[in-house]
């Protein structure tokens, strides 16, 4: 993300970061984490959007204008029945339908630049790259509907605002990786990573907004079960990549409704501190879900924050749904994203007879990415 | 100026030659240890020969035994939200500026707002809604004829029982009369018996017989001429000390039976007592005491050094520490002196993050292992925190802390006009605290009392202001290698068997058990009997319950010592 900042301002920036990554890449460097286990606890998830000060770069329409204000403002310039009207306007984003056109124009992202991975190997001529410019083939089809919608922009964007509201607040919500058999924490050609999920509140410091590391997570072995995922990975210069795996559920929460994230052929690349972590999860997320959690777990008077329009976004996430297709009908069912997840170090708490690392679940749907593409 | 710089410089002179002397004196402590014989055992009495007394004393009931009363007459669901003013530490204790402490009329509203909370809940009835129980129903033994009107049989039955526990002793007729008249007029007035019962409830729990410990005092029938505490006094004195509240309805019917008049029949009370789970509450209170633990209520860490020592933090450490002790010490009954070596503790999730551990919800008893730096109580964060500054380590205020709390060895203060700029100015050539203090050390005048502390003090360095291990300071390995009084130790392991096996340890604790109990300081009168008890206490293994009991077994806990003759001339003159 790029934004105008003084040059003072960014030479502090700069050099604090490089402070940081320095004094970050020091205490890494010969790191080796007690009987070769490590966990981390996410305290942040962000949906990677590419962003730039004046949006020209990926949205090169501008943003989208057209939200529930907007949209309802214009359908009934002259009002009408509660049911003609507001009733119509909320059923339209109840019952999506993406077989008819939209009435309103939406601005998709025009930018070539987009974090997250190639999740099929191959670069196509849609596919993205890197902001650096040193990765082709990004699959990220979910950011080219989003990237244009104020209220998926974050920091200013509320919808991962109250996300990770919720992940303060609420534990439902609770993501733990744990890295096991390490023997280095910069380089390591075979390491094993469990997602689980966990039990307890989150540790702060006393303003109660900064994550702390070193705190302790149990892991829910009554609810949590289906949440387990082994992932096999190496490191590499410090950074975790794993292999794919066919499905992983993320347990997630918006507004004290507890959801979940499917995602299909789950990958992480993940930046490793002793005491913290950032990176990300790609994979293809199931097009239906990710709609219900995202976009109808907020009222419209949070989706008027932001004009995030439900109605309107199904029908392009339909459109640009890129991964597994439905046997019976051949229209895709998943659309490639990319997950940024911020994590904290903690001690995770193994129950005796708790859950164990489960054999990657197999995937609910028959087809495979590269089958479709 | 001239004669106020000679002024202070006598007084820096003078000062450091007197902590050369204290550290002379100090370093030649340093003898071999008692031998431990019998173990479990009772301690032996006092012989005939050593006077055993101590003085009768009116003192101001603490915040705490305040609330563990109150919370063992009406139930723990009371809930008071009390801030009492703090005594003056006196000799290493608070418990000895109670007996000087007074009551100033923004103290009594204090006193009184809580007195009013306790009230209003004793009567209350309850709330479905809230789910809450109704302290009248389970509290009072009788129900009023009718609610909103007075009740003198109800009330004298409630409030003779209540006034009692209260009162620490029976209340007389009269006075138990004019109670049941008064809560007769309130319930008159208000319309409601129970408003009537807690406006007396109200006073009673201001009234100075409650807010103050008195020793009362009778002729002594074995010692003609002197005098001893009456056996409620008596009653008093054991439960404040031993369960730090008031006595129950079995310790005061000791004392009317006259039980608590008969060595045999005081046995019976005090291992009742020391069996009680109540127990806790009085070895909480002592050391809680004795370590300075009241200093936690002011104590705070820099968010920006150490972000994750919050208050919580702090409230655990100091519950760490008082767990450890009383698991130690009572729980397993071992070795007091092992308390400086034991790799046992507790483990809550806030003090996780500081010992970088892992901690279930909740307390659990947690075992550093073998080669743990943590060893002991002076590696837990309660001391460690504590004695230290907000943003940084203190050898000083660790090993003066050392010196004083556990040793009994007071630590003069500095000069009033002492120059901290080497210190708090370093050269950037001085990267480690022990850079900074050798440096500081160069000025005669700090040096003398500075290598009484430091020495100790540097060997806690592995551990930050915040308790937190660390093994170098800006890149330079910790050095915390040291000597206490002649024994050398090379890390911290070392300081704390050196502490463990310090001939002055034992007889530290003896002496603040013994001002504790007994409210007084221990004088020069009482060198003896604290001699006696320490080499008792190391005869029996250092089993810390055996020294409480021997002490208020033994003559001085009920024996009253005789006013000097200035004083009773004084007395009469007053008279």
């Amino acid at each position: 993300m790029t934004h105008k900042l003084s040059r003072t301002l960014r030479a502090v920036l700069l050099a604090g970061a490089a402070a940081f990554i320095s004094a970050a890449a020091m205490a890494a460097e010969d790191y080796v984490p007690e009987n070769g286990t490590i966990g981390y606890i996410v305290t942040d998830f962000e949906w990677q959007v590419y962003l730039t000060a004046d949006n020209k770069e990926e949205c090169a329409a501008g943003l989208n204008p057209w939200g529930p204000r907007e949209q309802f403002k214009a359908l009934y310039p002259n009002g009408g029945s509660v049911k003609d009207t507001h009733m119509a306007f909320e059923i339209a984003g109840w019952f999506p339908n993406a077989e008819t056109p939209d009435k309103f124009p939406f601005y998709e992202v025009t930018g070539k630049k987009s974090y997250g991975l190639n999740l099929d190997g191959k670069v196509d001529a849609d596919d993205f790259v890197s902001p650096d410019g040193k990765t082709a083939g990004i699959d990220n089809e979910l950011y080219r509907v989003i990237g244009c919608i104020v209220n998926l922009r974050p920091p200013e964007g509320a919808t991962a605002f109250y996300a990770n509201k919720a992940v303060m607040e609420e534990r439902w919500n609770r993501v733990l990786l744990e890295l096991t058999n390490v023997d280095s924490m910069t380089d390591d050609d075979s390491v094993d990573v469990t997602m689980y999920r966990g039990l307890d509140n989150l540790l702060t410091d006393a303003t109660g907004s900064k994550y702390l590391p070193g705190g302790s997570m149990r892991i829910d072995t009554k609810w949590g079960n289906k949440y387990v995922q082994h992932f096999k990975g190496k490191i590499v210069d410090g950074t975790l990549i794993t292999e794919p795996v066919p499905y992983t559920v993320v347990p997630w929460s918006s507004f004290q409704l507890p959801t979940e994230q499917k995602f299909h052929d789950m990958r992480m690349q993940i930046k490793l501190q002793p005491d913290s972590a950032l990176g990300i999860m790609a994979g293809y997320v199931d097009v239906e879900n990710w709609y219900w959690q995202t976009v109808k777990s907020e009222s419209t008077h949070h989706q008027s924050y932001g004009q995030s329009t439900p109605s309107s976004i199904y029908k392009v996430l339909r459109k640009r749904a890129d991964a597994y297709p439905d046997p019976k009908t051949g229209r895709n069912t998943a659309i490639s994203a990319s997950l940024q997840a911020k994590m904290v170090q903690t001690f995770i708490i193994h129950a005796p007879g708790g859950p164990v690392a489960m054999a990657p679940a197999s995937s609910p749907k028959p087809a495979t990415a590269s089958q479709q593409r | 100026m001239k004669p106020v710089f000679r002024s202070a410089q006598l007084f820096r002179t003078a000062a450091s030659a007197a902590c050369l002397l204290l550290g002379a004196v100090l370093a030649s402590c340093s003898g071999a240890e008692p031998v431990a014989e019998p173990k479990g055992a009772e301690l032996a009495a006092v012989p005939a020969g050593i006077e055993a007394s101590s003085p009768a004393q009116r003192r101001l009931i603490t915040e705490q035994q305040y609330l563990n009363t109150v919370a063992n007459i009406f139930g723990k669901d009371i809930e008071v939200i009390a801030q009492f003013a703090p005594m003056q530490r006196t000799d290493g204790l608070l418990a000895l500026g109670a007996s000087k402490a007074g009551v100033p009329s923004g103290e009594l509203q204090k006193f009184q707002r809580a007195a009013r909370q306790v009230a209003a809940q004793v009567v209350d009835n309850g709330n479905l809604e809230l789910r809450l129980a109704s302290h009248r129903d389970a509290l009072m033994p009788c129900k009023p004829a009718a609610a909103d009107k007075a009740d003198a049989a109800c009330a004298a039955m409630f409030l003779r029982s209540t006034g009692r526990l209260l009162y620490r002793r029976p209340l007389s007729d009269a006075r138990l009369a004019q109670m049941v008249d008064q809560a007769g007029k309130s319930a008159v007035q208000l319309g409601d018996f129970y408003a009537g019962i807690a406006t007396v409830i109200e006073g009673m729990l201001i009234s100075p017989e409650v807010l103050f410990i008195e020793d009362r005092t009778e002729p002594d029938p074995e010692h003609p001429g002197r005098r001893r505490l009456d056996a409620y006094s008596y009653a008093s004195r054991l439960s404040f000390f031993l369960w730090n509240a008031a006595p129950d309805d079995r310790v005061l019917k000791a004392a009317e039976s006259g039980e608590l008049d008969t060595a045999k029949g005081r046995a019976r009370v005090v291992d009742m007592m020391i069996a009680s789970p109540r127990l806790e509450g009085g070895v909480r209170g002592f050391f809680d005491d004795m370590l300075g633990f009241d200093s936690f209520a002011n104590l705070a860490k820099d968010p920006s050094a150490y972000p994750s020592e919050t208050g919580a933090t702090l409230a655990d450490a100091r519950e760490q520490t008082l767990r450890t002790i009383y698991d130690h010490l009572v729980t397993k009954k071992l070795d007091y002196r092992d308390l400086f070596t034991t790799r046992t503790t507790f483990m809550s999730p806030t003090l996780g993050t500081i010992y970088r551990v892992p901690a279930k919800p909740g307390w659990t008893e947690y075992q550093f292992p073998e080669g743990s730096p943590r060893v002991g109580l002076l590696t837990q964060v309660s001391f460690l925190a504590q004695h230290a500054h907000p943003a940084r380590s203190s050898p000083t205020r660790r090993g003066k802390a050392l010196r004083e709390l556990l040793l009994c060895q007071p630590v003069p203060l500095p000069p009033p006009n002492v120059d901290f700029s080497a210190l708090e100015n370093p050269k950037a050539e001085h990267r480690t605290q022990r850079d900074r203090v050798n440096f500081h050390l160069q000025n005669p005048v700090c040096a003398g009392c500075h290598k009484i502390t430091d020495p100790i003090g540097l060997a806690l360095e592995n551990f930050d202001g915040a308790g937190i291990y660390r093994r170098s300071e800006r890149g330079v390995d910790i050095d915390a290698s040291g000597a206490l009084d002649g024994k050398g130790f090379t890390d911290i392991a070392g300081l704390s068997l050196a502490v463990r096996n310090h001939p002055s340890l034992p007889g530290c604790l003896v002496r603040r058990v013994y001002s504790y109990g007994t409210g007084a300081a221990v004088d020069a009168r009482d060198k003896p009997l604290v001699d006696f008890l320490t080499a008792e206490f190391g005869r029996h293994g250092y089993r810390f319950p055996d020294l409480m009991r021997a002490i208020v077994l033994s003559p001085v806990f009920y024996d009253v010592t005789p006013p000097a003759p200035a004083e009773q001339k004084s007395a009469a003159a007053s008279n």
